[in-house]
């Protein structure tokens, strides 16, 4: 282990932390503290108050209660200024970086010049290169940030605060957007600063990361503190019991299938992507009546604008699409809501929800103009209003009131409303893309068990899921996009998870029989 | 922060009004006009030379017999058509919108008002309460231009209009004529700065003007004391003013001045108001009565000679007696 | 077009060109560095009238012009503190706020000038200052070099400007918080204060490019002198895509355009004299369609800046 002269912080602690937001307890009298060359993960759902509580401990929030201590003195830390100066640096879940600046641009940002009022971007960029090569982040120090990767920005963003002398370093969800392969990279990054005697703070609800990469854990729910734990004494079903508050049952499709007559057919669809060369490369499905289709395949093989043809977003340039046996080719999303298609999308902040229209408005959304949300010209503000109350109950959004803006939920219950407007209104066909993305145990399985429900009740469903776990526990049938075209289609229990992954890599069909068989 | 904000807007707006009105309001029995303008009291040209009329009109009648308000700064017709509603809503008894551009909201005013009196320029066509006035600016701009034309030594005389319309463009034809008759040879150039009162544009247009040859310049509205200024920068170039006598600006350019005497015209619309007459007149500035002026800056003038004043003394002569008729361009009556 | 030498015309164009140029310039490199700091500052045309008068006041009081232009840089300042305190501080709309003081400005200035002048006069401003040596420049010489300080100023404003942008931890700072300001804040940059710092610097130079109306071209004071060119200047810095150099080339055009047409006007040419004056707004207008290409606008233009929900 190298351990590096002249580190300043031996450990930090928040003592009986209390943030208070206008009706809403985020922090009550959370205590946690982290010593110098360990990780320590911050775990807890959505909502927890993880992040609060290391906003105030990066200057962004100011305490209403309770203290910071740095090897064991308080401190008063009332601007990112000042936990930057005490040697704290944090790596926020959306990226705060200038995208129009190079990698250099944005890591000097803010910091004093060795040339006075000059920039001094040539040694800065060698020190970036050095602290790049020496913690394994390879990026290059003159890219604009609006070329890079996800994971690259990401990289930067670490950089940023190796640059300003951090010890302590505090990650908010560092995984959430990166590919698994990105991930584990991250994960020996972060062992790796540990080791170097930097002090981590994880946020995170991935358990299988809390397992791989931390020494201790210490577990909020509800904005209190459920309990601190040595990793090495955890594991992950405790973990999900002390998040969660109980136990969760995984769910997943126990029934035998009983499809019935196909609902939404595809048949050789060719359409373009924004960039022009094809997307969909004479593509073929059939989904049918009480079934879930799921599509397996690496994200980028077309998902986005399959996708976008099924729900009329999207013109093709050959081919059909058939909802019911009426030809809904190059149809517009109005005639399929009407034609009994939901869709539940990729981007549920973005294409979900209007985020400034209230919550029962966006629940009325796909039916505002047809009784009894509307009479005439006008708005029925009593059958909207009791119909939004009912589906608050029904589908348990958490809001403080039907009138509040959409945008103020969290993302679960974001999806819970996107669920209650599209399930209740009994769609023939579902179109269901990433339905458990960024959203926590309880809000993935509440998904999951509402797509089952729909399907027992005969709805044509389409998942399409980068979790493969997640296609095989839900689905009858998995099809695998490669490329634009479905390379194969088979009964969930027909294929092995090896020959999915297999075909998703772009192996042809022919030789994933042979090696599955 | 709101209130802090408000106080602010309220501070804001005050100033804009005192910066904007200069009227003021007294009582009645005496006769009352209020006197509208594109530009301010002070634009050294058309405006200024109205104000200044009624001013001394009010100095001879005596200020209990009249009574004066003036609002400024009203370019947009709209905001102008507000004020002269206003106006006759408070009982003014004249109400001059002192501008050809008023002509539209000035007529719809006066429908609903029949006993006020309005009146506007230049213009001529009239209602049964509304007067309408010109000068017959081509006639000034003729001797202007005669004297520009005798005087040339670059042979190129030229123009810093407004916007090609109402009386800028009877001014110009007359200058024209002017300069043709004086020396048939010159080189006439007229040329347009787009706007009433950008005075920079006008002194750069004047700079140009010069820098391709011209030294005689002339030009009307409030934006020529721009030009009148590019134009005092050079040695051996002159200006011809119109409107207003512009040698206080520049004393050693400006040769001679075609000046308006508005103070006969109201005191004629007055007259005619009392014998009941409320409007559907046209009236006129002209030599005829002295209500137009020729004036040759007494500072330069030995610098013309005498023959050259005494041709231009027959010329004006001759357009009082209606032997020589100054043309005005097809179209504009 | 008799007796005309074509040659001594195109310089004359270009020549006037350049002398237009230095008003729109110094106003719109002044707003270039607002909207990069997210700060639209539709004053511009206010405090450029509220230039013009200081400068014309002192120089006409105290019968030297550079303090007049000194009165008129400070004079910005204030206006520019003013906007900021409003736009910034109070966070109000900052399209409202702009067009409010311009209002407030040309209020101002004009009861200024009524109680405290009166009447329409004129004053000396600055002789063109030929440089020795570059101004005997056949062609170049008279186009260039044979102006008043202040167009060679405006002119070196470009680079200099280009490098406070770009070369400098200020002007990193500036380009960060007109984008994303928080990322600038999360870094300890504080992004009010800079946005403060633009404003003023904004201002400074409007009131410049006013001064430069009084003493630089007309020699005199008139009621809304400025007559829509700050408002020109701010189109300017979206065709110039808040770039230095981007803004040359747009006022440029604008310019010469410009002078092409008071030329065009002049010789008599036959082309009617309304497309004559429309002519430099056309032209700008399809040099900016045409120039379409990949920029960073500044993406936090027109929000103001709060730290989430505190």
């Amino acid at each position: 282990m190298e351990l590096q002269e002249g580190l300043r912080i031996k450990n930090v602690e928040m003592r009986g932390i209390v943030k208070t937001f206008p009706g809403v307890l985020a922090n009550d009298h959370v205590d946690i503290d982290v010593q110098a060359g360990e990780v320590l993960a911050l775990l807890g759902e959505n909502g927890a108050g993880k992040t609060t509580l290391m906003k105030v401990l990066y200057g962004l929030y100011r305490l209403d209660r309770g203290e910071i201590l740095i090897n064991g003195e308080p401190v008063s830390i009332s601007s990112p200024r000042d936990a930057i100066d005490l040697g704290i640096g944090m790596v926020h879940q959306h990226f705060m970086l200038v995208p129009s600046l190079t990698v250099t641009e944005n890591v000097v940002l803010g910091l004093k010049s060795s040339r006075g009022p000059l920039l001094d971007l040539e040694p800065a960029a060698k020190r970036i290169e050095a602290l790049a090569s020496k913690y394994n982040l390879a990026v290059d120090p003159y890219a604009p940030v609006w070329q890079l990767s996800v994971g690259e920005q990401q990289r930067v963003e670490i950089i940023k605060a190796l640059y300003r002398g951090a010890e302590l370093l505090i990650m908010d969800e560092p995984t959430a957007v990166l590919t698994p392969q990105e991930a584990d990279e991250l994960i020996g990054v972060m062992r790796g600063m540990a080791d170097s005697g930097r002090a981590i703070i994880l946020i995170t609800h991935k358990l299988n990361e809390v397992m791989a990469v931390s020494d201790r854990v210490t577990v909020l729910r509800n904005g209190r503190l459920v309990d601190t734990v040595l990793t090495k004494d955890a594991d992950v079903k405790l973990l999900a019991r002390m998040m969660v508050g109980r136990d969760i049952p995984q769910t997943r499709r126990t029934d035998e299938t009983s499809s019935g007559e196909p609902v939404l057919v595809l048949d050789n669809v060719w359409a373009d992507s924004d960039k022009g060369p094809p997307a969909l490369r004479g593509l073929s499905l059939e989904v049918r009546e009480g079934e879930i289709l799921g599509i397996a395949g690496v994200s980028g093989n077309g998902q986005r604008e399959l996708a976008q043809v099924i729900a009329g977003l999207r013109k093709v340039s050959s081919g059909s699409v058939r909802l019911k046996d009426k030809d809904m080719t190059n149809s517009t999303p109005a005639k399929m809501i009407q034609a009994g298609f939901g869709y539940i999308p990729e981007d549920r902040i973005a294409d979900g929800i209007v985020r400034s229209f209230s919550v029962e408005e966006n629940l009325i959304l796909k039916d505002h103009c047809k009784p009894p949300f509307s009479h005439g010209i006008f708005l029925q503000k009593d059958a909207i209003g009791k119909f939004a109350d009912e589906m608050v109950d029904t589908y348990d959004i958490r809001t403080p009131t039907t009138d509040t803006q959409a945008s103020h939920l969290s993302g679960g219950n974001i999806q819970r409303l996107i669920l209650a407007r599209d399930m209740s209104r009994n769609p023939a066909c579902l179109l269901s893309c990433y339905p458990s993305r960024g959203l926590d145990i309880a809000a993935t399985e509440y998904v999951r068990k509402k797509l089952l429900d729909v399907r027992a009740q005969g709805c044509a469903i389409i998942l399409i899921s980068e979790e493969l776990e997640e296609i095989l526990n839900l689905s009858d049938r998995v099809a695998v996009l490669y490329e634009g075209q479905i390379v194969k289609v088979a009964g969930v229990d027909d294929v092995t998870l090896d020959e999915i992954g297999l075909l998703m890599a772009g192996a042809s069909s022919a030789e994933s029989d042979g090696s599955g068989e | 922060m709101k209130r802090y904000t408000k106080v602010l807007t309220a501070a804001f707006v005050l100033v804009l009004l005192i910066g904007v009105c200069g009227g003021f309001v007294h009582a009645s029995s005496k006769v009352r006009i209020a006197l509208v303008l594109a530009s301010t009291t002070d634009d050294m040209a058309w405006s200024q030379s109205m104000y200044e009329a009624l001013l001394a009109l009010q100095n001879q009648l005596g200020k209990d017999k009249m009574e004066l308000v003036v609002s400024e700064r009203l370019g947009n017709p709209v905001d102008a058509g507000a004020a002269i509603r206003q106006y006759a809503d408070q009982g003014f008894d004249i109400v001059i919108a002192h501008g050809a551009q008023f002509q539209a909201v000035v007529f719809e005013v006066a429908e609903d008002f029949p006993k006020t009196s309005f009146a506007y320029g230049s213009a001529f066509k009239t209602a049964p309460n509304v007067f309408a006035y010109e000068p017959l600016a081509q006639q000034g701009a003729y001797l202007n231009g005669m004297l520009a034309g005798f005087m040339t030594k670059t042979g190129t005389v030229a123009i810093v209009g407004p916007v090609e319309s109402g009386d800028a463009v009877k001014y110009n034809y007359g200058f024209g004529q002017g300069v043709i008759a004086a020396n048939p040879k010159a080189n006439f150039r007229i040329a347009y700065t787009g706007s009433f009162g950008d005075v920079v544009g006008a002194g750069e247009l004047a700079k140009v003007h010069m820098d391709a040859g011209a030294d005689f310049l002339s030009g009307s509205a409030q934006q020529a004391v721009g030009a009148v200024r590019a134009c005092a920068e050079r040695p051996g170039v002159y200006w011809m003013a119109t409107d207003m006598d512009q040698s206080s600006l520049a004393p050693d350019t400006v040769l001679a001045a075609q000046v308006y005497h508005w103070e006969k015209l109201v005191a004629d619309m007055l007259e005619l108001r009392k014998q009941g007459v409320m409007g559907g007149k046209h009236l006129y500035l002209s030599f005829v009565d002295d209500t137009l002026e020729f004036r040759i800056s007494p500072r330069l003038a030995d610098k013309i000679p005498a023959d050259v004043i005494e041709k231009i003394e027959k010329a004006k002569q001759e357009i009082i007696d209606g032997t020589l008729v100054v043309e005005l361009p097809t179209g504009t009556k | 077009m008799q007796g005309v030498v074509i040659s001594d015309v195109i310089v004359g164009i270009l020549a006037t060109g350049v002398r237009l140029l230095a008003p729109f310039l110094f106003a719109s490199l002044g707003e270039m560095f607002c909207q990069r700091s997210g700060v639209f500052n539709l004053g511009v045309e206010g405090i450029m009238m509220m230039g013009a008068f200081a400068d014309f006041f002192v120089t006409l009081r105290l019968g030297n012009p550079y303090l007049g232009v000194v009165m008129a840089i400070l004079t910005g300042i204030v206006l520019g503190l003013l906007m900021a305190l409003i736009s910034v501080t109070m966070q109000a709309p900052q399209g409202i706020s702009g067009i409010g003081l311009h209002m407030f400005c040309w209020g101002l200035s004009g009861l200024l000038f009524r109680v405290y002048v009166g009447f329409i006069t004129t004053i000396e401003g600055f002789k063109p200052l030929p440089i020795p040596g570059l101004a005997s420049i056949p062609i170049l010489g008279p186009i260039l070099f044979q102006h008043n300080w202040l167009v060679y100023l405006s002119i070196l404003l470009v680079p200099i400007s280009a490098f406070v942008l770009f070369k400098t931890n200020w002007g990193l700072k500036v380009r960060a918080v007109g984008v994303t300001p928080q990322a600038a804040d999360t870094l300890g940059v504080n992004v009010n204060a800079v946005r403060y710092q633009c404003l003023m610097l904004g201002g400074a130079l409007a009131g410049l490019a006013g001064a430069f109306l009084t003493v630089g071209q007309a020699n005199m004071y008139a009621d809304n002198i400025t007559a829509g060119r700050g408002f020109i200047a701010v189109a300017l810095v979206y065709f110039g895509r808040w770039n230095p150099v981007g803004i040359l080339l747009g006022s440029l055009l604008f310019s010469i355009m410009n002078s092409l047409q008071l030329w065009i006007q002049v010789l008599g040419i036959n082309f009617p004299y309304e497309f004559a004056v429309i002519l430099p707004y056309v032209v700008t207008i399809a040099a900016l369609a045409v120039a379409v290409k990949h920029v960073w606008a500044p993406t936090a233009l027109g929000k103001p800046f709060r730290r989430e929900s505190i």
